[in-house]
């Protein structure tokens, strides 16, 4: 019940925007994120849109990811480490 | 970035998994809060992919599940009042109370409404001025604050025929009550990633610190999920527990401030039954006194009858994860998709129907 989808905001008027979901475009409720502009991706949850999401933040767990691929050169699930023992974090 | 297809790439799943492989040594059991997460977990297939060093465990997270019976029945009894349209989200219409569902309270003659949105109730409500138009106000702290809201626009618009019922539970009393029982023996906690984007990462801080149990917040794709799992394996080796954010894209320390101030300005924090915990203290949202004509307990004073739970039906057993789905002598037997006893499977987010 907790789902909430990421949507691409299309035009705001008010407290109310467009937002596209899966190819169809339906009015949100931007009550809980005045902050949200055009052009941000919103995660919406029964029609209000509850968080704006952070690009910046988004390519950094990213690179975090590429990272850790670097580490484990080998293409399988028990991939071994390479030479190095200090491990990426996660924290 | 469109945020999903980047976070489902099995090239850096195997790299996630192949560390989680790498560092757990020791046994350890985590529990995934959400509902969500369970069945993101079995419609990946996680479970099987990871080392037989980390079991996964259901918890309390799904709002429709921990409705206790005596809650629903309150619901159905409203929605048999003449004059009374009970709005809901689908996802409550065929749990079972003590004598029926909300769809057996329909098929009965009942005007029970599938609504998406509280704004698509308000809009009955605008619609139908001569009848009063209940919502049935079921969800966490990613819910509560869309119902709050709800309630400002009736009453700045001056709607008099909107009503809430508010069965609103907050999720960190209810991770401390299973932590407090003590019956199940948990590693790490992966932390509701939604609920999260509104109490912001920092609201379980009391887990590092009063129990020493590490919490990941985690968002709903696979990548999400095993890099939670990842950081869960990594405290939990180390012996050091925190909270590590796993979702920063959507979760920030502090919440969703706004959605925060509305949910505060309209609910307060009440006693709430929760189905499998019983009673628990200050872990439900009730109308405040302001706000008291929005609240449907006390317009519309109903009497639901005794409270019958379901013979057999061990939902409760599996909402504080004491026991697995397959241990419940109903499960798959009496208690199917199609013939649902419990709530568990009823749900899209039970942990019996995501089994």
């Amino acid at each position: 019940m907790c789902l909430a989808i990421p949507t691409l905001i299309t035009s705001i008027e008010g407290t109310t925007a467009r937002a596209e979901i899966g190819g169809v475009e339906r009015t949100i409720s931007l009550a809980l994120t005045p902050e949200a502009r055009v052009g941000d991706y919103v995660l919406i949850h029964t029609g209000f849109a509850i968080g704006v999401l952070d690009e910046e933040e988004a390519q950094e767990t990213l690179r975090l990811f590429e990272e850790l691929a670097e580490f484990y050169p080998d293409e399988t699930e028990t991939s071994q480490p390479t030479e190095s023992t200090n491990f990426p974090t996660y924290q | 970035m469109r945020y999903i297809d980047e976070f489902r790439d099995p090239h850096l799943a195997r790299k996630l998994l192949a560390n989680i492989r790498t560092r757990s040594t020791q046994p350890v059991c985590f529990m995934e809060f959400c509902g969500g997460h369970t069945h993101a977990i079995f419609r990946h297939g996680l479970r099987q992919m990871l080392p037989p060093t980390v079991e996964l465990r259901s918890g309390p997270g799904c709002p429709v599940c921990v409705t206790a019976n005596g809650d629903l029945d309150h619901a159905i009894a409203l929605a048999r009042l003449p004059g009374v349209i009970l709005a809901t989200f689908g996802d409550m219409l065929r749990v079972p109370g003590s004598r029926g569902s909300l769809q057996t309270a329909k098929a009965e003659g009942a005007d029970v409404r599938v609504v998406y949105s509280t704004l698509d109730a308000l809009q009955i409500a605008r619609d139908h001025p001569e009848r009063a138009v209940v919502f049935l106000g079921i969800g966490f702290e990613t819910t509560a604050p869309t119902v709050a809201a709800s309630v400002l626009e009736a009453e700045a618009g001056s709607l008099d025929n909107f009503y809430v019922l508010s069965l609103h539970k907050l999720t960190p009393p209810a991770t401390r009550a299973i932590l407090d029982e003590g019956e199940v023996r948990l590693s790490g906690i992966i932390g509701p990633g939604h609920v999260t984007t509104v109490i912001g990462s920092d609201a379980w801080e009391f887990l590092p610190r009063d129990y020493s149990v590490p919490c990941a917040v985690a968002g709903f794709e696979p990548l999400d999920i095993l890099r939670a799992v990842a950081a869960l394996v990594e405290m939990a080796e180390d012996g050091q527990p925190a909270v590590v954010n796993a979702y920063s894209r959507g979760v920030r320390p502090e919440g969703n401030r706004t959605a925060l101030g509305i949910m505060q300005r309209v609910f307060e924090v009440g006693e709430a039954d929760w189905r499998g915990l019983g009673r628990v203290p200050a872990s439900g949202l009730v109308l405040r006194p302001k706000y008291a004509s929005f609240d449907a307990a006390l317009a519309f004073p109903v009497d639901p009858g005794p409270t019958r739970e379901h013979k057999g039906c061990r939902c409760g057993d599996v909402l504080r994860g004491t026991v697995e789905p397959p241990d419940c002598p109903l499960f798959h037997r009496v208690c199917t998709p199609a013939h649902p006893i419990g709530p568990c499977m009823v749900s899209a987010e039970g942990a019996c129907a995501a089994w």
